[in-house]
C-alpha cells in the first residue's frame, strides 16, 4: 500500500506538533521514521493509522482516502502494547475472528506466526500477565497474523532483550519479503533503521528533515 | 434490652424453621430485583460504553447529568411510575399499578442510571486504550463495544452487583408502585418497614438478616471471580 501525505498539520491547542507539506511512502518497502522525543513521530503514525482524525490536510492510501476497506487492511503495534485479558493464542486469533476466518485456517495461521516469533511456549498464558517484552512479541504476532497490507510499528523492540531483537527483525523482514506488505517503523535506534529499512525519514519539531 | 434479644431469637427461629411467609417474601424480592437488574443492565451497559468512549460536544454536561441521575431519590422514581401507570395516566389502560410488573418497571428506572453512571465512568477512563486496539485490529463500532464489555467484564459485574444491592434494599419506589399487598407485592424492605410500624420486630430482624446475607453472598461471589481473573 502506497501512502501519500499532503499538507498535513496537527495542533494541540495553539501548539503545532506536525507540519508536513508532502511525503510519499513507497509501497512494499520498509520505511523508518526517526527523530528526537516529541518530534511528532507517533502523531504521524496515529494519523496514518486512522486513529487520529483531528488534523488538517489529506492522507491517501493507494490514491484512496481512509475507508473501512483501508482500515481492514492495516494495523498498528503500539510502543506499550495492550493485550486482551484472554490467552496469548486468543489474542493472536482475535483479528482473524474479526475477519470471519474459519477455525481450522486461523489455527494454522496463529501457530505459524507463534513459531516464527518463538512464542509457542506462551500460548496458554493470559495476555495481561505477560512482561513488557513478551507483550511486544505477542502484539507483533497479532499484527502479522492477518497479513496486513500496511503495518505500522511504534518502537516495536523497545522492551526486548538484545538477543531476541534479531528474531523480531527477521520476522518483520520476512513479512515484508513474503507478503509484500508496506511497513512504517518508528524507532530511536539508528542501527536498527539501517538494518531494516529501505528508506529513512528523519523528523524534527514536527517537520521532515531533508 | 430483653425485647431486642427476644427479637433476634424469634428471628433465628423463623429462619431455621424455613417460615413459609418469610421465604415467599424473599423470593419475590429476589425475583423483582434480579429481573429489574438484568433488564436495566442489558439496556445500560452497551449504551454507557458507547457514550463513554464517544467524543461529542457537551460531553462534560452529559457526564454531570449522568451522575446526577444516579442520586435520584427512589420515592421520586416511584412517584413518576405511579403517575405514568395510574388509571388516568398515559399507560393506565394496561392496569399495571400495584402489580409485580410495576415494581419491576420502577426498579429498572432505579437500576439503569446507576449501572449507566458507573459503567460510563469506567469506559471513559479505561475504554480508550481498548478502543484503540480494536480500531488498530480492524474492529467496527459494535465489535469495539463488545470488546470493551468483555475486557471490563469483572468491573462491570461489580457495578451490576452494586446496582442490584441498591434495588433490593430500596423501599420507596416498590412501596409506592407495589402497594405492599400480602402474597402479591410484599417484598423484604416493605415488610420491614411495615413490621417496624407495627412493633413486630422478629420478622423485621429476620428479613434484615436475609437482606444483609444476600448482599454478602453476591459480593463474595463477584469478589472471588475478580480475584480469579
Amino acid at each position: 500500500m502506497n501512502i501519500e501525505i499532503r499538507n498535513v498539520e496537527k495542533y494541540y491547542g495553539d501548539n503545532q506538533v506536525l507540519d508536513i507539506d508532502y511525503l510519499n511512502i513507497e509501497k512494499e518497502k520498509i520505511t523508518g521514521i526517526t527523530g528526537p522525543n516529541g518530534c511528532g513521530k507517533t502523531t504521524l503514525l496515529n494519523i496514518i493509522g486512522g486513529l487520529d482524525k483531528e488534523f488538517l490536510g489529506e492522507v491517501f492510501y493507494d490514491n484512496n482516502k481512509f475507508s473501512k476497506k483501508v482500515k481492514q487492511a492495516m494495523t498498528i503495534v503500539f510502543q506499550k502494547p495492550y493485550l486482551l485479558k484472554r490467552t496469548v493464542y486468543e489474542n493472536i486469533e482475535y483479528p482473524l475472528k474479526l475477519r470471519n476466518m474459519n477455525k481450522k485456517e486461523s489455527k494454522a495461521k496463529v501457530l505459524d506466526v507463534m513459531k516464527k516469533l518463538e512464542i509457542t511456549d506462551l500460548m496458554d498464558k493470559r495476555g495481561n500477565k505477560l512482561s513488557g517484552g513478551e507483550s511486544q512479541k505477542v502484539a507483533l504476532a497479532r499484527a502479522l497474523v492477518f497479513n496486513p497490507k500496511l503495518l505500522l510499528l511504534d518502537e516495536p523492540t523497545s522492551n526486548i532483550d538484545p538477543e531476541y531483537i534479531v528474531t523480531m527483525e527477521n520476522a518483520i523482514t520476512q513479512f515484508n519479503l513474503k507478503n509484500k506488505g508496506t511497513i512504517i517503523i518508528v524507532t530511536h535506534n539508528i542501527q536498527q533503521s539501517e538494518r531494516l529499512c529501505h528508506a529513512v525519514i528523519n523528523m524534527n519539531r514536527g517537520k521532515i528533515q531533508t | 434490652m430483653d425485647y431486642i434479644v427476644k427479637g433476634f431469637k424469634d428471628a433465628l427461629n423463623l429462619l431455621v424453621s424455613f417460615d413459609k411467609e418469610v421465604f415467599s417474601i424473599v423470593s419475590l424480592s429476589l425475583f423483582v430485583s434480579i429481573t429489574a437488574t438484568i433488564i436495566g443492565s442489558l439496556i445500560s451497559v452497551p449504551l454507557s460504553v458507547y457514550f463513554g468512549i464517544k467524543e461529542f460536544r457537551w460531553k462534560k454536561l452529559f457526564s454531570r447529568i449522568t451522575y446526577t441521575m444516579m442520586s435520584i431519590p427512589t420515592v421520586v422514581i416511584g412517584l413518576v411510575v405511579v403517575i405514568i401507570l395510574a388509571r388516568k395516566g398515559p399507560f393506565g389502560r394496561f392496569d399495571l399499578l400495584y402489580t409485580r410488573k410495576a415494581m419491576i418497571i420502577a426498579q429498572v428506572l432505579l437500576v439503569s442510571p446507576y449501572v449507566f453512571g458507573l459503567t460510563y465512568g469506567l469506559a471513559k477512563s479505561r475504554g480508550e486504550i481498548i478502543e484503540k486496539i480494536g480500531l488498530a485490529l480492524g474492529a467496527n463500532r459494535l465489535e469495539i463495544i463488545v470488546l470493551i464489555i468483555r475486557e471490563l467484564k469483572v468491573d462491570i459485574l461489580v457495578n451490576v452487583a452494586t446496582s442490584f444491592s441498591r434495588a433490593i434494599s430500596e423501599v420507596g419506589a416498590v412501596m409506592i408502585v407495589g402497594g405492599n399487598i400480602k402474597h402479591h407485592t410484599r417484598v423484604i424492605t416493605t415488610t420491614i418497614s411495615m413490621m417496624n410500624s407495627m412493633g413486630d420486630y422478629p420478622m423485621a430482624i429476620a428479613l434484615g438478616i436475609i437482606l444483609i446475607l444476600i448482599s454478602f453472598v453476591i459480593h463474595s461471589i463477584i469478589y472471588s471471580y475478580s480475584e480469579e481473573k
